[in-house]
């Protein structure tokens, strides 16, 4: 079972069980009402889907089919009205009710141990469909005299050989068939209570009937043929009979081995008379399958998800941080030059243990923070079904690599952007009517596919459609009606052309509909998308659709940097928005008529921001001969920094800057925060996109 | 009897007295209570910001955490004094707001009793101090208003 398997059925099993736990509220509180509200009803009917459909998901037949059937039920009920049921058939759905609960809850303790599900559930499934049938002719005002009619055929079989009595449990290695002591009364109970009493001692088992404790009329069933326990292996079945010796009420009890279903040419009489001798390899044959057998499909899985406050997490990934960088500066300290030879390679040889452990503990710690973003996805699910029916389109919506793993504040901040994006693809992307369509050679129903997936330190999430695309030419020219244009229209690429529909105050369709068209969208989809670091970019062909793609970075908290110096100052600036650095003579910089300096690389010209200039920092290096020059790129501003020279690449935790700080604005300077470096010094983290609004838009 | 006696001398002596840590910086001297004290540390090396008024040093690295740090001396206007051996942060929380203080030198910690702190009869712009208190050996310390420094 890999890994991410296993965290599915996490979810899945923090899922139902919370969905028990409202269910059992709501019982409860209900019973002591006497009735459901409606409310309720349909409360329960959502919960028995969600069930239903995880469990269907996951492959846990017998938890979807039990939900499934309740969920016919109250879809009956919902339907008809709760009050269409009279006071003994609402204490009958109170019981079923809270049976099923308990089957479900039963059924689901199996899954977190990792134990097979039961396999007959039928009997109970047809219990459901029998009081179902009961309500719908009562309703109907039809037979409703057959009362005693909820005790399916499915009882045990009785008046049958000993044999062929036994329970149908195909795990079972060892049966115990009890009779009990007579006339003592309440023989179901009794015998449940026996059953409670072996489980207490760490007794593996099931027993038959398995309604024993819930159905009364199991109760002439013990008294007239016992009642039977079934162990998994011939040990368990020892330690049971055990401890029924110290069990009152017992008359008698037999021990019998289950009828090997591969050996049928066996006689069967030799069951239950099983000599001791040829009980023993049997019973070593089987415990040695029956563990290896679980352990291979259904690994024990109890229900790990664990939420803890986010604060403690962040402390604890500081902490961290704070190990690596001490560890660096323990290791690299100049004093260990001193040591001798011999113990300085010990020194060095425990270091780089410490190294590796520390190592290990930044990824797990980071990796606390990272949740599957099929969360958001989900969401998406809903939106597209709701405006399907809406817009009257049809729409399928694929999802590809919703495992993917991202920072949970990422998670966050991305939903609003996709859920934009989904619409708009659902509201203009996909043309209005099958018949256009159909015209285009396309499939009728129209395709979104949504899609994750993840690079070395960033995310890519796309969302393309199979609609009609954008028109490059149209967008131009609504941007020059809008008076948006910054150049000769003849002058926009394609690219540049698409990304005007991100601008602010940019809405190509002409009404504004319920969902999308207010104009406001994909400029905060960008602006959005840009808080947390990422970019966004589109791409489309006209006729075919439209591919929006974001790229965000996977974790907000580490970056990988490029330290440079400018005079005693240390910066960091992401290693994402560098595109070169290189040196410059003094002819190569072009200046405007306001001394602004200019750089050509490749075929355009860009910016100069000279860093000591801006942050008002004293350096020597002040000629462009001496410095470096980075070109750097962020979002779509893309422009160059002069500094005095590149230390080197290091991967640095983000810190935010200290809150007294805050009413200095420096976010608004380009300064995002701060990182320790490995001599304990402190390095200011620049951001890129903010450092261009302050040094050239805000000029 | 004579507990309850001493227990509810000791919540009146809790109210008015505090203990205080004084401290002077730009030939003033000063106190503050300890309430908002954290540490005192000397000699850590203090990361300049760029674009922040000049007595806001900039931020030093307290085990991992990070810290801004004011000069008092600076901020009341006075001119810049080479940093000595004597030179300490006082780092202190106040409002769950960490920040360190330079200061010239610490003194000692002693109890003043709040009841004789006087309000300082003169007007002025920079409001750092927000009393004065005269001492049994007639000495005058100045009381620090910490939150003045989040004006």
């Amino acid at each position: 079972m890999n890994n991410n398997m296993e965290s599915m059925l996490d979810t899945y099993l923090y899922e139902v069980n919370s969905l028990l736990d409202s269910l059992d509220e709501m019982l409860v509180a209900d019973e002591k009402v006497g009735d459901f509200s409606t409310d309720d009803v349909n409360e329960i009917f959502r919960i028995m889907h969600t069930i239903k459909g995880s469990s269907a998901m996951m492959e846990f037949g017998s938890l979807a089919t039990i939900a499934h059937h309740i969920e016919d039920l109250f879809f009956y009920i919902r339907d008809k009205g709760i009050d269409s049921l009279d006071t003994e058939h609402k204490k009958e759905l109170f019981n079923l009710m809270f049976r099923s609960e308990d089957t479900l809850r039963g059924e689901v303790a199996k899954v977190e141990s990792g134990s097979p599900l039961s396999e007959n559930i039928d009997s109970f499934a047809e219990e459901i469909n029998v009081f179902l049938k009961k309500i719908s002719n009562a309703s109907s005002e039809e037979a409703s005299a057959d009362a005693p009619e909820s005790q399916p055929e499915s009882a045990a079989p009785s008046g049958v050989s000993m044999e062929d009595s036994l329970p149908e449990d195909d795990k079972a290695a060892c049966f115990l068939h009890i009779f009990l002591e007579e006339g003592i009364g309440m023989e179901n109970l009794r015998a449940f209570m026996i059953v409670n009493s072996l489980r207490e001692c760490g007794v593996e088992l099931r027993y038959y009937p398995s309604d024993l404790e819930t159905n009364s009329d199991t109760c002439q069933e013990v008294i007239e043929n016992g009642f039977f326990l079934a162990f998994d292996t011939k040990d368990m079945a020892d330690q049971g009979v055990a401890v029924l010796q110290s069990q009152n009420h017992i008359r008698s009890y037999e021990q019998i081995d289950a009828p090997e279903k591969t050996e049928d040419k066996k006689p069967e009489a030799s069951a239950s008379s099983q000599p001791a001798t040829e009980a023993a390899p049997k019973s070593a044959a089987a415990p040695q399958a029956k563990p290896a057998a679980p352990q291979a499909s259904h690994a024990p899985v109890k229900q790990s998800l664990l939420s803890v406050n986010l604060q403690k997490l962040n402390n604890l990934i500081d902490i961290v941080g704070e190990i690596v960088i001490t560890e660096s500066m323990v290791t690299s300290s100049p004093e260990l030059q001193l040591l001798p030879r011999d113990s300085f390679d010990n020194f060095m040889k425990s270091g780089r243990q410490l190294r590796k452990l520390t190592d290990d503990l930044q990824d797990i710690a980071m990796s606390l923070r990272m949740v599957p973003i099929s969360g958001v996805f989900q969401k998406m699910n809903r939106i597209v079904r709701d405006m399907k029916q809406k817009l009257n389109k049809d729409v399928r919506l694929t999802i590809i690599g919703e495992e993917t793993e991202v920072d949970k504040t990422i998670v966050d901040s991305i939903q609003d952007p996709l859920m934009h994006i989904i619409r708009n693809s659902m509201d203009h992307g996909i043309e209005e009517s099958v018949e256009e369509r159909i015209q285009a050679g396309k499939n009728p129903q129209g395709e979104i596919i949504l899609s994750a997936s993840h690079t070395s330190s960033e995310v890519i999430i796309s969302v393309s459609d199979d609609g009609t695309g954008i028109d490059p030419d149209k967008l131009l020219a609504k941007a020059r009606d809008k008076g948006l244009l910054t150049k000769p229209e003849s002058e926009y690429s394609r690219k540049e052309a698409l990304m005007l529909i991100m601008l602010p105050g940019f809405s190509t369709n002409q009404t504004v509909t319920e969902f999308s068209g207010r104009g406001v969208g994909m400029d905060v989809v960008k602006k959005n998308v840009e808080s947390v670091g990422g970019t966004i970019s589109l791409s489309s062909e006209p006729g075919k659709g439209t591919t929006t793609t974001l790229k965000i970075p996977l974790t907000l908290s580490i970056v990988d940097g490029m330290k440079v110096t400018v005079g005693s100052s240390i910066f960091t600036i992401p290693i994402s928005n560098i595109r070169q650095s290189f040196k410059v003579k003094a002819e190569d910089i072009i200046l405007d008529e306001c001394g602004n300096e200019m750089v050509q690389c490749m075929d355009s010209f860009y910016p100069i921001v000279r860093l000591h200039n801006f942050y008002n920092l004293e350096t020597e290096v002040t000629s462009m001969e001496d410095g470096i020059l980075l070109w750097v790129e962020a979002s779509d501003r893309s422009y160059c920094l002069f500094v005095d020279d590149l230390l080197g690449e290091q991967q640095v935790v983000v810190k935010p800057l200290p809150v007294f700080l805050n009413r200095y604005s420096l976010k608004t300077y380009g300064i995002i925060g701060c990182t320790i470096l490995g001599d304990g010094n402190i390095s200011i983290i620049l951001d890129i996109l903010g450092l261009h609004t302050a040094a050239i838009d805000n000029k | 009897m004579s507990e309850e006696l001493t227990y509810t001398n000791e919540s009146e002596v809790q109210s008015s007295v505090e203990r205080c840590l004084t401290f002077e910086s730009g030939g003033l001297v000063m106190f503050l209570s300890t309430n908002y004290v954290i540490e005192i540390i000397n000699d850590h090396s203090i990361t300049p910001l760029p674009l922040v008024p000049p007595y806001i040093k900039g931020i030093i690295n307290l085990r991992g955490q990070m810290l801004p740090i004011v000069d008092i001396r600076a901020r009341m206007g006075k001119p810049q004094a080479e940093y000595t051996s004597k030179t300490c942060i006082v780092v202190l929380e106040v409002d769950s707001v960490p920040f360190g203080i330079i200061v010239d030198s610490v003194r000692q910690v002693m109890d003043i009793d709040l009841q004789d702190v006087h309000p300082i009869p003169v007007k002025r712009q920079e409001e750092l101090l927000n009393g004065m208190v005269t001492l049994e050996d007639n000495s005058v310390l100045m009381s620090f208003d910490c939150k003045s420094l989040f004006m």
